[in-house]
């Protein structure tokens, strides 16, 4: 049991985060808090993908005495040795799409506060009803 | 409505911790996502790519137009996010002239 739990908390630690962030995303009513939990959201996934790349004892994927052979001999690479590279790799774009949402969300967030002078969501809901 | 988000946030937490009870152990070299797919770029990468970062070599070259992709979106983004913030300054100087 004990051993269970030193061995899955970390996907907990994940969920526990993503639920931080989900719970800012409905529940708070500045937009910018908003913003700022799916943000939280985003990096707790990405946290958990890249936790599923580790390997015990293993090192960053970059293959060691690479050029020694000057590329013609493909010598056998120890696979344990090196973490899992493709959950690196898909988070580097999940990263990318997380900065780009968030730009256009804050550029936007900012418009929202030039046109009705808050960022409270219920007050711009009022406001909007108003016309 | 407080009450009702919580409620929403604890249950999909609780169904995603059920879900981890499946879950390889942390570290562990023969999970699943190490064991199919991942030693075939480890093995074969040196001889396709000659990079020794495996990581820049599967974002350049195997996944090259997914990064061309990515780097549209960023592109776009970057793009909105210009073209708001300058139509708001437009506005809001017509509006004081």
């Amino acid at each position: 049991m004990f051993e269970f739990i030193i061995s899955h908390y970390n996907y907990w630690m994940y969920i526990g985060l993503m639920m931080v962030g989900f719970y800012a995303m409905m529940v708070k009513r500045n937009l910018v808090k908003k913003i700022i939990g799916m943000n939280i959201f985003q990096s707790a996934i990405i946290l958990f993908y890249i936790s599923t790349s580790v390997k015990k004892g293993a090192s960053v994927p970059i293959l060691e005495h690479a050029h020694e052979g000057h590329g013609a001999v493909a010598h056998a690479v120890d696979v344990m040795q090196y973490a899992n590279p493709l959950p690196h790799v898909l988070m580097l774009t999940a990263i990318v799409v997380m900065v780009a949402t968030m730009g256009v969300a804050l550029a936007v967030a900012i418009m929202i506060y030039k046109r009705y002078h808050t960022l409270e969501e219920d007050e711009i809901i009022m406001a909007m009803k108003r016309g | 409505m407080k009450i009702l988000s919580l409620m929403t946030v604890f249950l999909v937490g609780a169904a995603l911790i059920y879900g981890t009870l499946d879950m390889p152990k942390w570290g562990d070299p023969q999970s699943p996502a190490s064991t199919h797919v991942s030693p075939y770029y480890l093995n074969h990468s040196l001889e396709d790519t000659a990079t020794p970062n495996v990581v820049t070599s599967v974002l350049a070259d195997y996944r090259g137009y997914d990064t061309f992709g990515e780097t549209v979106v960023i592109f776009t983004a970057g793009m909105a996010c210009i073209l708001l913030l300058k139509a708001g300054r437009k506005r809001r100087g017509n509006g004081h002239v």
